[in-house]
């Protein structure tokens, strides 16, 4: 028997020694490279839920330009949007990334950089949701903590089991037992090649239906002036604010989702893009950036071999997108074999009330 | 600040039991530490709930203090009246509102007023003393005892609903008396029996509960669903609420305080009115003493029996709170209560087993209507549960967890009595610290679910 006085001390003693000791490992392993450097002059980063681990490749000071997004963008190299654009690339897009998160990284990444280059910014649907406004985040969890100005604060949230996993993946890349994540925020994460299984592919893509002929919906649906208006596009307000506040070249473009993903045409969802895509266009127009749109019906979208799902192209698909994109930004014109859309003012008005 | 954050168990306890403790021989510096720690406490929510809270206070004692030098007792109904009106401001103005223009054709604009956390109990421990005031059956008290017995911050904010004569003379007893010790160490053990009722089983269910009554609200979920969603948050209220009593007990035994036993196993109910004996066991005990006994209670004839049943039972479901679904869950468990006594005066016994299987699932359906969003989803989930909306599939992960609480549920000593069996051995010790760390670590992911009871 303990006693109950031995009993409080060895509780509560042995509770906060432990606690102690995990903190101090903690601190000097800085898993997501927010604290102090103590040991490690360099951050690693060991995990894949980048809203983590970002903030430490902006804070870095090796990056003056970014691309944001969700997945569908984090396939975009930064050494070719490199010889694209110039400067030196960081690929901050994230998995589910919501428009709410793109905006917190986007922020972080003009407040953080002197003298910001070029941004790209990979669109999807997230930033047309019209609950994008209360739906700010997912599962994962964000650290807001980790994105204001004060360090000081962070390590009150980071005492936490995966706070020491990470920390000793971390300790074991020092070891040379893992190898760091993420170059420049870039990994292919899509299978290997050798993996790629088409019929697998193809009931993904299709959603288990046989592959056919997308028939748009006859009569089209033609919105009202007041119901386009009535329509809520709450990111669009942190997409403007982007836009706006970056000192450097903003290039927005929509990522290319499969065709069978895509709304049907003449559809009510399909207007509500259309306009969406109009709005993109107009908070676009004030800073003069180019809306150079993939998400349409293309030889990189309907052919199920570019895809490994509805969002997910294959990684040449990535580097033809940069090559478009060059070509997009030189001729500013739409593509003549029909990859890309280049969205202005008045074009993006007609499609809309098609 | 909820209990179950590292916010509180590494900084807010650990300062405030400190210094009480180091206070602990100057009874007046340790209880007004104990006031400023719990406004503290109650102000971290959101500051500026504070002042009502403290007006609250000084006003309903300014006219007790009245009463006593006028010898009258209209301030003590004055009194009543206020903090009755104030709970009425803050929770049921828009219900009301709502009722009025339904009944006239009126359009009043909605208040929309912060409901201030735990004005539902705090309220409930003012007016107890203030009846038991009239019926001169209540001591008069110094500001400093009043204050801290509203206050204190283990109960403040959830209950249990405590009298002013069973906690406020604890505030005399010197805690260092013998067994100092033995409070601290079982009032850690039993906030930390809580703290995994919380986090590890409460809010686990909560993940299988919520989609389910979401999914309600707008069509008839599957059978297996509605199962899963009636089962799951019977499940999930009796695990957040036992949880949220065991840590304010155990925070309570560690400042050397005994608070009552708020559950006593009450799924091993074998009829309704022994399901509300263990049920918020210091709710029940209000309503009995406060509005039950004096609307006459069961002395004064079958009528005035059913009346008195119907109305406390409704008032209950009201206290929960302003909305249709929980008058009528309270009303639907008055009438079962009334089922149960003229069954038990008149009807053949029931085998034990039927008995239970039958209270349980009064209990359980009407928990549908108690969870969910509006009545219209009640409904779909009902419906749901007659298999209007198909049979569905069992998804393991749902079934093994509500199979888990189940089971833990019907066991037949409340896990606020663990904590009283338990000896300081080296195993328990190690197995304190493995559970400490472990839910430390586990709650320092993110931002822990809220208690259920925090919204009433």
């Amino acid at each position: 028997m303990l006693g109950w006085r031995r009993f409080v001390w060895v509780g509560v003693g042995g509770s906060a020694a432990i606690l102690v000791l995990l903190a101090l490992f903690i601190l000097a392993m800085n898993p997501y490279g927010n604290l102090p450097r103590i040991l490690f002059a360099e951050h690693a980063i060991t995990d894949i839920n980048q809203r983590f681990q970002f903030p430490a490749l902006i804070r870095s000071g090796a990056y003056d330009s970014a691309v944001i997004g969700a997945s569908d963008s984090r396939l975009l190299r930064p050494a070719e949007l490199e010889r694209v654009f110039g400067g030196r690339f960081v690929n901050l897009a994230i998995n589910a990334g919501q428009a709410y998160e793109q905006y917190r990284l986007a922020d972080l990444f003009m407040r953080e950089v002197a003298h910001p280059r070029t941004l790209l910014i990979g669109l999807d649907h997230v930033w047309c949701d019209d609950d994008a406004d209360t739906v700010r985040t997912t599962f994962r969890g964000f650290p807001d903590w980790m994105y204001d100005d004060n360090s000081w604060n962070d390590f009150g949230y980071m005492l936490n089991a995966s706070a020491i996993e990470i920390s000793g993946r971390r300790l074991g890349v020092a070891l040379g037992i893992n190898e760091a994540r993420f170059p420049a925020g870039y990994e292919v994460f899509t299978p290997p090649e050798t993996a790629y299984d088409p019929v697998k592919v193809r009931h993904k893509l299709w959603k288990d239906e046989e592959p056919h002929a997308i028939v748009a919906a006859v009569p089209a649906y033609v919105p009202t002036s007041t119901e386009r208006s009535r329509w809520r596009f709450p990111a669009l307000a942190w997409l403007d604010e982007i836009t706006r506040r970056f000192e450097g070249r903003v290039v927005l473009a929509f990522m290319p989702v499969h065709v069978a993903s895509q709304p049907l045409p003449g559809s009510v969802e399909a207007a509500r893009l259309d306009e969406c895509k109009a709005r993109i266009v107009a908070v676009a127009k004030g800073k003069s950036a180019p809306v150079i749109d993939f998400d349409i019906a293309s030889e990189i979208t309907t052919d199920d071999a570019n895809y490994w799902d509805p969002l997910h192209y294959r990684v040449g698909i990535a580097e033809r997108i940069v090559a478009d994109i060059e070509r997009a930004l030189a001729t500013r014109q739409d593509d003549p074999a029909g990859d890309w859309r280049y969205l202005d003012g008045p074009r993006a008005v007609a499609v809309s009330s098609d | 600040m909820l209990f179950h954050s590292q916010a509180f168990v590494l900084l807010f306890m650990p300062v405030a039991v400190g210094i009480f403790y180091a206070l602990a021989q100057r009874e007046s510096l340790r209880n007004w530490w104990l006031i400023a720690a719990s406004l503290v406490f109650y102000g971290w929510w959101d500051v500026r709930f504070v002042p009502l809270l403290v007006s609250q206070i000084l006003v309903t004692w300014l006219l007790v203090e009245l009463s006593i030098t006028l010898s009258t007792r209209w301030p003590l109904v004055l009194a009543i009246v206020a903090n009755l009106s104030v709970l009425g401001l803050f929770k049921y103005l828009d219900f009301g509102a709502t009722i009025l223009a339904q009944v006239t054709g009126l359009e009043f604009a909605k208040a929309s007023l912060v409901l201030p956390i735990g004005i539902s109990f705090y309220t409930f421990e003012l007016v107890s003393y203030l009846a038991d005031r009239l019926r001169s059956d209540a001591p008069r008290y110094r500001l400093r005892d009043f204050a801290l017995f509203v206050v204190l911050f283990p109960h403040l904010i959830a209950g249990p609903i405590m009298r002013h004569n069973e906690i406020i003379p604890q505030f005399a007893c010197d805690p260092l008396r013998t067994g100092v010790y033995e409070r601290i160490g079982r009032g850690l053990i039993l906030f930390f029996i809580g703290f995994v009722e919380k986090f590890f089983i409460a809010d686990r269910l909560a993940g299988i509960v919520d989609p389910v009554f979401k999914r309600a609200t707008t069509e008839v979920p599957t059978l297996a669903d509605s199962l899963t969603g009636a089962l799951g948050f019977s499940l999930q209220i009796l695990f957040d609420f036992v949880a949220y009593s065991n840590m304010a007990m155990g925070i309570g035994l560690t400042l050397g305080l005994m608070l009552p036993l708020n559950f006593n196993t009450p799924y091993r109910a074998l009829n309704l009115r022994d399901f509300w004996r263990r049920w918020h066991i210091t709710l029940s005990r209000w309503l009995r003493d406060y509005v039950y006994i004096p609307l006459g209670g069961s002395r004064e004839g079958v009528a005035t029996y059913i009346w008195a049943t119907l109305v406390t039972m409704g008032l209950c479901g009201l206290w929960h709170g302003a909305g249709w679904t929980f008058v009528l869950w309270g009303v639907a468990h008055g009438i079962g209560l009334l089922v149960c006594r003229f069954w038990q005066s008149y009807g053949v016994p029931l085998p034990s087993l039927v008995s239970w299987a039958v209270t349980m699932a009064f209990v359980v359906l009407l928990f549908v209507l108690f969870r969910a969003a509006d009545i219209a989803a009640a409904e779909r989930m009902l419906v749901g549960l007659a298999g209007e909306g198909g049979l569905g599939t069992w998804s393991w992960s749902a079934v093994v967890p509500i199979a888990i609480a189940g089971s833990l549920a019907m066991i037949k000593v409340p896990s606020a009595e663990l904590a009283m069996w338990i000896r300081p051995t080296w195993p328990v010790a190690i197995g304190f610290v493995a559970v400490a760390v472990l839910c430390i670590l586990e709650v320092g992911e993110g931002q822990p679910l809220s208690f259920i009871y925090f919204q009433f």
